[in-house]
């Protein structure tokens, strides 16, 4: 989960696994302050987020990719598509900081907008502003490419 | 959940780190200190004992000047009586 959330988000495996590592060994330090098991996965949830949001500020200085620079494949893909999912993946590394984040917390951790807004620290109102504009936006970006619904 | 919701919790499914990660992070957990800390550790205590040292070597130099004062004074006060004994 920690992991996977700063990979999805960093989208280099390198510096994934070493803010992994940092994390794990984070709560290591601080297991006297963790009461459940359920307390130690928000726990670490909540940390990798700020990990992962840390180390793309550090890193914001370098050319980012914008949306309309993901190339198009050469052949459209539909839904259920490997390749599909490689371009959402795509798009989705394109989003500002927050609503990237909360679009993984939310589609790869199934956690819902209140969890999301406890764990980012942010309002419920921007989570689900993030979520929903979002998505427009991929939608949007998707049928531009000709790929939509079967 | 609609088609787009569908395959998008598909393409950001959980991705698991490299084989021994478990192992990385213990060993990490009981990694010494890195070096440059054992190097500033012994600069440290180099300048304290040198510190030390001077500090020492003052108060010494202090109780050598103040034990000549003192001998010297005490001729002085011998001369001085002598001086007298010899005017009466």
């Amino acid at each position: 989960m920690v992991f996977s959330v700063l990979w999805h988000f960093l989208h280099d495996r390198e510096l994934a696994e070493e803010l992994a590592q940092d994390v794990f060994l984070s709560l290591h330090k601080n297991l006297n302050t963790i009461e459940t098991a359920a307390h130690a996965g928000f726990w670490l949830r909540k940390v990798a987020v700020q990990r992962a949001i840390d180390a793309a500020r550090k890193r914001s200085r370098r050319p980012q990719v914008s949306l309309e620079e993901v190339a198009e494949p050469s052949v459209r893909p539909a839904a259920g598509d490997p390749m599909l999912g490689e371009m959402l993946r795509r798009l989705i590394a394109t989003l500002p900081e927050g609503p990237r984040m909360a679009m993984i917390l939310r589609y790869q951790e199934d956690m819902d907008p209140a969890e999301i807004a406890e764990t980012m620290g942010i309002p419920l109102g921007t989570v689900k502003s993030h979520i929903q504009r979002s998505l427009s936006l991929l939608r949007e970006k998707l049928e531009r490419r000709g790929v939509g619904e079967r | 959940m609609d088609w787009l919701e569908e395959e998008l919790t598909q393409a950001l499914a959980r991705q698991e780190p490299g084989a021994g990660f478990d192992a990385r992070v213990r060993a990490r957990l009981h990694r010494r200190p890195p070096q440059w800390l054992a190097v500033a550790a012994a600069i440290l205590v180099t300048i304290g004992a040198g510190e030390a040292w001077q500090q020492y070597r003052g108060r010494v130099a202090k109780e050598q000047v103040m034990t000549a004062m003192r001998i010297a004074g005490s001729k002085l006060s011998r001369v001085q009586a002598q001086v007298k004994g010899s005017e009466q």
